[in-house]
């Protein structure tokens, strides 16, 4: 018993640990605001549409759609991420149309998060109103600091899993006479039923 | 021989319906949660086709049982003990190989996932080592699996050794190793980005170690002891008193995390969104799977066991069949559960 506290022991403080270590900021995003707002009746058709979270997205896999009521696509281009701010230019719409902006964005703790919002343009608008440009170089150095590489571990994987798989062929095979032939069903089933079968069969004999 | 083997087959079956409930269990409840918590499609947008939306679930669940098979086939030597080698010998002949089969699934499952994760974020195109590369390569869930998988092949190393060399490879070595590999398995859930984020990351992390103790020690004592009541009458008591402490901190690291991390997601209003929210609902429902997990215990903790330390023959396989079937149910909620909208 005292040794089953120490294991557990030990596993609370890799669970320390590690927690510690995944600690960068990583939660799920939610929407907080957007321009145009949610609802919104435009004067004028805007230039961008631009949506923001409560925290960064992750550059790469946001998608923006700005969507007419007759199912005709308006966004012009793809989505561009700086921070938490994702926008999409728009083409000049067409007055007195209600439009859906469709996203799926990947929220910082790898969740692809979906949502919509909605706005009008007034049956009188005119022009296209002047939006403000975003740059996000800053937040692209941020999101590449706080992930590390991935390239050694799949090295190491690919190395390790080899010497795995010819150690397990190798052990199963010897661990066959003992178990009686049946046991050559054994290795094919990841499930427990065929082995405990054979196994079963040579605890009988042993016995 | 021929004396021996009836017995054996019929409890063969036993062993095969507990364990088989716990998997299916698992995996339907996977998919009819995840359908109930899937995003509903925005115009403009492509999605993820079904072959994603209702396979990346059934990965992910088979990843969480092959972990716990492995959690519970190491947890098994320590409850046996090491004092009576003749006895607990043939058991452990049989449960270590399977040890190492179960990590080969865990690890594959993993990968597996991974796969799929790439696939959901790239809709309508087939996965390309490249796209799983930049993935792993920028998203930490990605890095958690891929550490969870090679945790996993680490654990069927080491079961390996003690395939060959029996129980001089230390049982504690396994059951770290094991449960080392269940600790990024949160970091592939929900977060909140606030001061209280490591606390609610540890509290998870003891609700995934304590739920997979319990879930496996429970599936390991019953598929492979029920069998044999001398070592069923050693085993079970230490268990249950294993099975109680992590009930307890299953319980409150669950409620802790769930309301925790609502009550810190921003335009999330407590106790409203519990019941408006796909996750507060599922918090709902597990909440309501442990609790009617507890009288199940209790029945086989208070009734059960005095008769099976006696030497008695009990139902134990059936109630043990109900407990782990509501414990997969649990399971296939939480595989929901971790990619539900909290808002």
């Amino acid at each position: 018993m005292r040794r089953l506290l120490t294991v557990l022991l030990l596993a609370f403080t890799a669970v320390v640990a590690v927690g510690v270590t995944y600690s960068p900021a990583q939660a799920h995003n939610v929407l907080i605001g957007s321009d145009p707002k949610d609802g919104a009746t435009l004067a004028a058709s805007p230039s961008q549409v631009t949506l923001v979270f409560d925290q960064a997205v992750r550059q790469g896999y946001a998608q923006v759609g700005v969507t007419g009521a007759d199912g005709s696509s308006w966004a012009d281009g793809s989505a561009v991420v700086a921070a938490e701010r994702v926008s999409v230019k728009v083409k000049p719409l067409p007055a007195g149309g209600s439009y859906v902006v469709g996203y799926r964005i990947l929220s910082s703790d790898g969740h692809p998060v979906t949502g919509k919002i909605t706005f009008r343009l007034a049956a009188d608008a005119s022009g296209v109103a002047a939006g403000a440009a975003a740059g996000g170089s800053s937040a692209d150095a941020a999101e590449a600091a706080a992930n590390g590489g991935a390239g050694m571990a799949v090295v190491w994987i690919v190395g390790a899993l080899l010497v795995l798989a010819a150690g397990t062929a190798v052990a199963l095979r010897r661990a066959a006479p003992a178990a009686a032939p049946a046991s050559t069903a054994a290795p094919a089933s990841a499930a427990a039923d065929g082995s405990v079968g054979a196994a079963g069969r040579g605890e009988g004999t042993g016995a | 021989m021929t004396a021996v083997a009836p017995p054996l087959a019929r409890q063969r079956v036993g062993g095969r319906l507990v364990a088989g409930a716990f998997g299916v269990c698992a995996v339907v409840a996977a998919v009819a949660a995840s359908s109930f918590t899937a995003q509903e499609a925005v115009p403009g947008i492509p999605m993820p086709g079904p072959v994603v939306s209702v396979g990346l679930p059934i990965v992910r669940v088979l990843l969480d049982v092959a972990a716990v098979a492995v959690v519970g086939l190491s947890l098994l030597p320590k409850l046996l003990g090491f004092k009576m080698p003749e006895h607990t010998e043939p058991v452990m002949v049989r449960v270590r190989p399977l040890a190492v089969l179960a990590a080969w699934a865990w690890a594959i499952c993993a990968l597996v996932t991974i796969v799929f994760q790439t696939a959901e974020l790239n809709p309508g195109a087939v996965p390309t080592f490249g796209m799983i590369a930049s993935y792993v390569g920028n998203v930490g869930t990605g890095q958690g699996l891929l550490f969870s998988a090679a945790c996993a092949l680490a654990a069927a190393g080491i079961g390996l050794m003690a395939v060959r060399f029996g129980e001089k490879v230390p049982a504690e070595l396994r059951i770290i190793v094991a449960l080392f590999g269940l600790l990024p398995i949160p970091v592939t859930g929900h977060a909140v980005n606030s001061v209280w984020h490591d606390p609610i990351m540890i509290s998870m992390e003891i609700h995934v170690m304590g739920a997979a103790a319990w879930t496996g020690g429970l599936l390991a004592t019953v598929v492979f002891l029920a069998p044999h009541s001398s070592l069923l009458a050693v085993v079970l008591p230490k268990f249950s008193r294993m099975a109680t402490v992590c009930l307890l901190l299953v319980a409150l690291s669950g409620l802790v995390t769930g309301l925790g991390t609502m009550a810190l997601t921003p335009g999330v209003t407590l106790p409203g969104a519990i019941v408006t929210s796909h996750y507060g609902v599922l918090v709902i429902v597990k909440t309501a799977l442990v609790a009617l997990l507890v009288p199940l215990a209790a029945h086989i903790r208070f009734r059960l066991l005095p008769v099976i330390r006696r030497g008695g023959a009990t139902a134990l396989a059936s109630w043990a069949v109900a407990e782990v079937g509501i414990m997969g149910l649990a399971y296939g909620v939480a595989v929901a559960i971790t990619r539900a909208s909290i808002a």
